[in-house]
């Protein structure tokens, strides 16, 4: 199986700080591969290294066997990289339909797929006209990844999807993970071990702004130590 | 209904202001016999309409790229100055008009500058050395070609033919071109190629300066049409070039009502050129550095007002108005609107009062097109939804795969290009003199502050706010205000007048820190 997204040894630094210190990740094409690891960690640093939004400044980032290396983030993101940031940052002052236009790589590219968004959030077709500002934080999320779904995209980033949100929520959330990853490869930043656990396939532990361990999400699952040693919870 | 109801509870300090600023308003209105209050109502949209023209782009500028531009009003008072030129020396303009072409050719090969600086394999050391080099020998062709270059232009030495008397001549229909120019002591092609070759080698050095330095594999592809671009761009000026006196001739025959268009035009699109070569040049390197974006646009400010004084001269003078707007005599003033159109009077009977057209019709009418147009710009296309996104979150429009910094450079130079549009329009009304940028942003940065420095309709409310008080303030010191149960009337003075919009903007923020319409931070 190849490869869709390689991350060798990257170090970036934010200003003079120093996050990522050394942070390998290989993510086969077609999979879910969750990064895992505490607070501060340099999980949502690797994510926006891969899109170039914090460059990083040693190693290189391969996608679909292109170097990004001097690559800018628009020109990263229309290789075909959708990204769903922490927070739910989606765009307050657009209606939701605007937050989903404003996506579009080529006209049209709403129209195709809006039929397999909606379906997937049958809430934000109700919404449509609503600013995102007056969303719940659930129908923010939602928005948020939906946003991510509109241009043909290879490879997902979606940062702490579940962050914050009701039980019932992360449900239909997981769901719609996992149903967009049957075609598009996914890589997800989550807290919630159990989350993680019952999505992803493979893990990255980052740790102090390395990658320290990476496998098979089944081998960890069965590996309480490991997961009491960087996750802090079992 | 009750929509209204719950907009009224949430906005609850607003409502009251405007209420309170309401009654003001028509209390000050009753104070006055009609015809008095109609002139100074139309004054406030005039003046209003003029600070709205600074006051959005400013907020444009500051919403999307976070930079306060302080040198806003100087660019102002350049498309003013601009603006005139066109209008009085259309010979000049003409002269002009294939230099800026040639000077401008250059950048529209940016994008194969940057592949080229991009592919280079030179030395580090080199590589930081070789640009200032081109630019400064660049700089230096420049000076020794141009004062071999023909522009027939004013002299600020001989009163005869100065601006100020160039500007009571047009206005008088008296204008006659002074002999045209003809390049001195070089060959005309050996001239035109060599400003061209000035403005390739200072364009490259720029996009090698101002480019970040990148691995040099990583090449952009070529592409055919900055070619293309630059091409045109030549041809254009090189036709100019040759058949300048048609062109002069046909502007000089042209109805100064369409001239004045073209001065509009014209001093927008160069705003909008100075602008986006401002923005990609020198705020660029300087968006982490917020002192010294302002350290930057302020000596830009000060910068443009010596420019402009070395040129134009210190003396203000007026610009002429408009054939449309001039007209006296025989049916003037008019009463009615078919009668100003037909005489093509200054000036129109309206409720008793007699209203300038230009000043008192003209003007608002431009500010409420332009407000239209920006509005229906930033709601209805694709390129005002990135702008509204990106006012919030840069990073993820540029992670959607959008290029946000030519959307800056865009924007950028839109601002500038409504502020140069304002100062063309105020030309005719309140003359042009090198210290009315800084009136002009000294209001609009009060009208954003009452309206909220990033919303757009914020900048329209404030501008019209700050107008309306200047305006009525005026009045009032000509007519007087009579205290009640006192044989005192008082007079207020014009120091008064920007003081009450101070004033204004004072109370407004205690009650609303962030404006009328401005977002929580």
């Amino acid at each position: 199986m190849s490869n869709l997204l390689e991350i060798q040894d990257i170090h970036t630094f934010i200003g003079q700080y120093h996050i990522l210190q050394g942070v390998s990740v290989e993510v086969p094409a077609g999979t879910i591969t969750a990064l895992l690891g505490r607070n501060g960690a340099g999980k949502t640093t690797t994510l926006k290294s891969v899109l170039g939004l914090t460059p990083p400044r040693q190693g290189r980032v391969v996608f679909n066997g292109r170097d990004l290396r001097g690559l800018r983030s628009y020109e990263i993101a229309a290789l075909g990289i959708g990204f769903v940031p922490e927070h739910r940052a989606i765009f307050r002052a657009l209606s939701v339909e605007e937050n989903l236009k404003i996506a579009e790589r080529r006209k049209g590219d709403l129209q195709k797929r809006q039929e397999m968004i909606f379906s997937l959030f049958p809430d934000l077709e109700r919404l449509i006209r609503l600013s995102g500002g007056n969303l719940s934080g659930g129908q923010q999320q939602m928005l948020a990844v939906a946003r991510a779904l509109v241009p043909e995209n290879h490879l997902l980033l979606i940062d702490e999807p579940t962050e914050g949100l009701a039980p019932v929520i992360i449900e239909s959330m997981m769901k719609a993970i996992l149903h967009l990853s049957a075609d598009t490869t996914v890589v997800l930043v989550e807290q919630n071990f159990l989350v993680a656990s019952q999505l992803a396939e493979h893990y990255v532990i980052i740790e102090e702004g390395m990658s320290v361990k990476q496998g098979k999400m089944a081998d960890l699952v069965n590996d309480p130590d490991t997961i009491r040693r960087y996750l802090g919870a079992a | 209904m009750n929509g209204l109801l719950v907009s009224l509870r949430k906005n609850l300090a607003l409502w009251i202001i405007m209420g309170v600023l309401l009654a003001l308003l028509i209390m000050a209105i009753r104070g006055m016999p009609t015809k008095d209050w109609v002139i100074t109502l139309l004054r406030s949209f005039s003046a209003g309409a003029v600070i709205f023209l600074v006051a959005s782009g400013f907020s444009l500028i500051f919403g999307l790229l976070d930079v306060l531009n302080l040198a806003h009003g100087t660019l102002f008072m350049i498309g003013a100055y601009l603006g005139w030129t066109v209008f009085v020396r259309p010979d000049t303009f003409v002269d002009l008009l294939p230099l800026g072409a040639l000077l401008g050719s250059g950048f529209m090969l940016g994008p194969v500058w940057e592949s080229l600086s991009l592919a280079s394999r030179l030395p580090e050391r080199l590589r930081r050395i070789l640009p200032w080099m081109g630019l400064a020998a660049a700089v230096a062709i420049l000076l020794y070609v141009l004062p071999h270059y023909p522009i027939t232009a004013w002299d600020l030495d001989r009163y005869d033919a100065s601006p100020v008397t160039y500007a009571y001549l047009a206005d008088q229909g008296l204008f006659v071109p002074p002999e045209p120019e003809k390049f001195e002591g070089m060959a005309p092609a050996l001239g035109l190629a060599t400003v061209v070759f000035a403005s390739l080698l200072a364009t490259l050095s720029l996009t090698s300066l101002t480019q970040p330095i990148l691995a040099a594999e990583v090449r952009p592809k070529m592409r055919w049409q900055p070619l293309a671009a630059f091409a045109a761009i030549v041809a254009v000026g090189l036709l100019i070039f040759a058949f300048n006196d048609a062109l002069t001739n046909f502007l000089l025959g042209l109805n100064t009502t369409w001239l004045f268009f073209i001065a509009m035009l014209v001093a927008s699109l160069t705003g909008f050129g100075l602008g986006a070569l401002m923005e990609s040049t020198l705020i660029r390197p300087l968006y982490s550095r917020p002192i010294y974006q302002l350290m930057l646009t302020l000596g830009l400010s000060a910068m443009g007002i010596e420019l402009v004084r070395a040129v134009w001269g210190r003396p203000e003078f007026t610009m002429p108005k408009p054939a449309l707007f001039s007209g006296s005599g025989d049916g003037c003033p008019a009463t009615t609107l078919a009668g100003w159109l037909e005489h093509q009077c200054s000036t129109l009977l309206i409720l008793d009062g007699r209203v300038r057209v230009y000043n008192e019709i003209f003007i608002p009418l431009v500010g409420i097109l332009v407000l239209l147009a920006v509005w229906i710009l930033l709601k209805r296309s694709r390129l005002g939804m990135i702008i509204r996104a990106g006012v919030q979150d840069r990073q993820m429009v540029e992670a959607l795969g959008i290029n946000v910094k030519r959307v800056f450079t865009l924007v950028f130079g839109l601002g500038v290009g409504l502020a140069a549009l304002g100062g063309v329009l105020a030309g005719p009304s309140t003359g042009l003199g090198s210290a009315m940028g800084d009136t002009v942003l000294l209001n609009a940065l009060i009208a954003l502050a009452i309206g909220g420095l990033t919303s757009y309709p914020g900048a329209a409310i404030g501008s019209l706010m700050v107008g309306l008080l200047q305006q009525f303030i005026i009045k009032y010191g000509a007519i007087g205000i009579p205290i009640p149960f006192t044989d005192i009337v008082f007079k207020p003075t014009p120091p008064l007048v920007p003081a009450s919009t101070v004033l204004l903007m004072v109370i407004i923020l205690l009650v609303m820190p962030n404006g009328l319409l401005g977002k929580k931070e």
